[in-house]
């Protein structure tokens, strides 16, 4: 693809010799010396790059600069200047232009700045593809997931159920135990499915159609209660603390309950047999704040900008147990759809601290 | 003893299918078996079923909807208890998290995950079947 640019600005010269020093690089060039009619080029030509000068009688430069964001975020912008203002450049680019051109320049700077524009300009291209692609990946991988992979294994499942039952009294203790592993393996395979497909389709906009007002304490206790078999197996004691008792949100009970679960889970997976675990509930003005501390290993500072991410479940080196990397992922979406946010704060050999909050009822 | 009643599965996976007819024939139920909508609703027409067990997910996306609407807008057919049997319920299940789901796609029906378990199926197949004897008692 071949890149484009636009350059408006009232002094001809300027026009000129730009056009003079890209001349035989191949770039189409399209230049003006007013700023409405700049407008139009743009919308016309749809360049990759656009130099705009400030100061420009007419419309000023700054409003083509906006009007050129509005059209399309995505194409990157140069500000030509004078030297005396400087000043402006700088708050043209707080508002978006990638870079500035003070005049006079040299045909070595204009080249340079020309390059540096387009590599932005490819840069943001790429970004921009990557994201759609993820997107895309993300929803036709859980409809893959769920229909090519899934069924065949539901249907595997299933038969070995139903051999199982045939051969009950033909099958010696030996073989009955075989084929009740190799039911336990499939049933963990489909779980994982689960989990994936789960991540994968939290539709952020749906879960929000199913929303009312709920009781915090509901919530904690109903997490609790589907934990504490885990925590039990390892002498760990949840404590639970909510204030007042009678706090609500507005929010969807089922998955909230899933979110506090998750970080259960994990609390309970990484702390230490028979410490404590502590879920706090708190109501304040703007806002409700859960928490569920542990006293375990902790996250090492430099995995925690990434705990929230899809599939990430830590250095190999520190896995206590297996883990999808999804729980976290789950957590943050939901959490997000309730137009929340979730935090932690760790540091390694002392425990986590997961920290939800939740918008206060209207 | 009593005549065996008679099943239909309509589902479009031949090894699934074996999975639950081994089961449900061992519990003496008669099983009669099509593996796509448009054949399993001819047998729902001219045979004489007491309940059918039935898959969402066939074909091109969900046929087997279709095949519950088509009964529902018989008389006779609709009176016949069905048993879903899908894969897709975790997607329905993402909205009624622990929560039973019933399509009420007909009078009397019921909506279960694949896989099942022999003794669930059983349980299943077993109350869905009283649950219609009942219905049509008041009726009569």
């Amino acid at each position: 693809m071949e890149n484009r640019i636009c350059i408006i600005d009232d002094e001809e010269v300027v026009l000129d010799s730009c056009t003079l020093i890209l001349e035989g690089s191949g770039y189409p060039i399209v230049t003006t010396t007013d700023g409405t009619r700049g407008l139009q080029l743009v919308q016309e030509s749809q360049p990759d790059l656009v130099f705009v000068d400030l100061k420009m009688p007419g419309i000023s430069g700054f409003e083509v600069l906006e009007r050129i964001r509005a059209m399309d975020p995505n194409i990157v912008t140069i500000v030509i200047t004078g030297f005396a203002t400087v000043g402006s450049a700088v708050d043209a680019m707080k508002q978006g232009a990638y870079d500035f051109l003070p005049k006079p320049f040299t045909p070595d700077e204009f080249r340079l700045i020309v390059q540096r524009g387009f590599e932005k300009r490819r840069l943001v291209l790429e970004a921009i593809a990557l994201r759609h692609e993820k997107e895309l990946l993300r929803e036709q991988f859980a409809a893959i997931i769920s229909h090519e992979v899934r069924s065949p294994l539901a249907a595997v499942q299933q038969s070995l159920m139903a051999l199982q039952m045939e051969l009950e009294d033909r099958l010696d203790e030996d073989q009955k135990k075989r084929l009740q592993r190799l039911q336990v393996r499939i049933d963990d395979l489909l779980r994982l499915i689960h989990t994936w497909l789960r991540v994968m389709s939290v539709d952020e906009s749906k879960l929000r159609e199913t929303f009312r007002r709920i009781s915090v304490a509901t919530v904690v206790s109903k997490a609790v209660e589907s934990v504490q078999p885990q925590a039990m197996r390892k002498d760990i004691e949840i404590t639970t603390s909510v204030e007042p008792l009678s706090c609500a949100v507005t929010g969807d009970e089922g998955t909230l309950v899933e979110t506090l679960v998750n970080l259960l889970v994990n609390a309970v997976k990484y702390s230490h047999t028979g410490s404590q675990v502590q879920v706090r509930a708190k109501e304040q003005p703007d806002n409700l704040v859960l928490s569920v501390a542990d006293t375990g290993i902790g996250i090492p500072k430099e995995e925690l900008p990434y705990i929230f991410e899809d599939f990430y479940a830590g250095k190999t080196g520190q896995m206590v147990e297996k883990s999808s990397g999804l729980g976290l992922a789950i957590a943050r979406r939901i959490v997000q759809a309730h137009g929340g946010t979730i935090t932690v704060d760790s540091e390694p050999g002392r425990g986590s601290t997961f920290t939800i909050c939740l918008p206060a009822l209207e | 003893m009593a005549t065996p009643k008679k099943l239909l599965i309509i589902d479009d996976d031949p090894d699934f299918v074996d999975g639950i007819k081994t089961i449900l024939r061992k519990a003496q139920y008669e099983v009669d078996v099509a593996y796509n909508p448009k054949d399993g609703f001819k047998a729902l027409e001219t045979g004489q079923y007491d309940l059918l067990l039935l898959d969402i997910m066939m074909g091109r996306g969900a046929e087997g909807i279709m095949v519950a609407r088509k009964m529902r807008k018989d008389t006779r057919l609709r009176e016949i208890p069905v048993l879903i049997i899908t894969g897709i319920r975790e997607q329905i299940a993402f909205l009624f998290p622990g929560e039973q789901v019933h399509p009420r796609f007909v009078a009397v029906d019921e909506l279960v995950e694949k896989p099942i378990e022999p003794t669930l199926l059983l349980e299943k197949v077993e109350a869905l079947l009283k649950e219609a004897k009942v219905k049509k008692a008041k009726a009569t």
